[in-house]
């Protein structure tokens, strides 16, 4: 966290980098808890609401993700995941709101943040989510190099951490005064 | 509570002492250190794997197309999700 606040990060692109961390670890989790195993996984843990099926409610907040999701990763449908929390509207909304706001340019920008949420979703090993995001970013422009290169600090960094916590050592890494 | 005794980079020579000073001049510029951070003092007590995680960190967190800014938002991020404080 002091590296980040050392260059240059504010107080407010901090919380922001918190929210996407967290963000996407639940949505990991989610994503393994029902069983969802590919981004084209239709049969998970819960059944996805069918195309136009659903309440008004769920059906306007399905035409808004299906508005945004799909052109975002390039893909045809939204996916399932979107759908199969569709069986609680309020859980759908409130979900769906919550990544718009997290997610969108703010002091960190929107592409920096997919990146993040590939690099934490790497770390978890949640391949529903490790699709998600690089189909994301591979239709923002990303290539091959790039998401290495996201992998590369996952891949750095599970040395940095095991080796901290097993050697106890103490932080010595400060925020600027 | 720190139970291993870290490297004292005065007391270094050779590889060691090569690497530690590396060390320094990359985080001064990049965070402003003033000394070697405990992450790497802690590996100097075995040269090689020492130069091996150097070696790794200067290919994945010092070269590419992202920003050090861009990498360490990644690496910070991975590190809560790893629920790691240091």
């Amino acid at each position: 966290m002091a590296a980040v606040k050392r260059l240059g990060v504010d107080e407010v692109g901090v919380t922001e980098l918190m929210a996407v961390t967290e963000h996407a670890r639940a949505m990991s989790t989610k994503a393994a808890a029902l069983l969802l195993e590919c981004l084209d996984d239709e049969g998970g843990l819960v059944a996805a609401v069918a195309g136009e099926a659903g309440d008004e409610t769920v059906r306007a907040l399905l035409a808004e993700v299906r508005a945004v999701v799909p052109p975002a990763m390039g893909r045809r449908d939204v996916a399932a995941l979107w759908r199969i929390l569709a069986r609680n509207p309020h859980y759908l909304r409130s979900t769906w709101r919550k990544e718009q706001v997290v997610m969108r340019d703010g002091a960190l920008t929107a592409r920096d943040k997919r990146r993040t949420a590939l690099g934490v979703a790497m770390s978890v090993r949640g391949r529903y989510m490790i699709e998600y995001h690089a189909a994301v970013l591979r239709e923002a422009g990303d290539g091959e190099a790039d998401l290495l290169e996201i992998l590369g600090v996952v891949d750095h960094y599970t040395t940095l951490n095991t080796l901290s916590e097993g050697m106890q050592i103490e932080s010595d890494i400060v925020p600027p005064a | 509570m720190t139970t291993i005794r870290t490297v004292d980079p005065g007391r270094v020579t050779g590889k060691t002492r090569d690497i530690f000073d590396a060390v320094l001049r990359r985080e001064t510029k990049v965070f402003g250190a003033t000394t070697v951070s405990n992450i790497w003092r802690c590996q100097g007590h075995v040269a090689d794997y020492l130069e091996a995680n150097w070696e790794r960190s200067r290919v994945l967190m010092q070269r590419g197309r992202f920003t050090p800014l861009q990498r360490e938002l990644v690496a910070t991020a991975v590190s809560v999700a790893n629920a790691c404080t240091y």
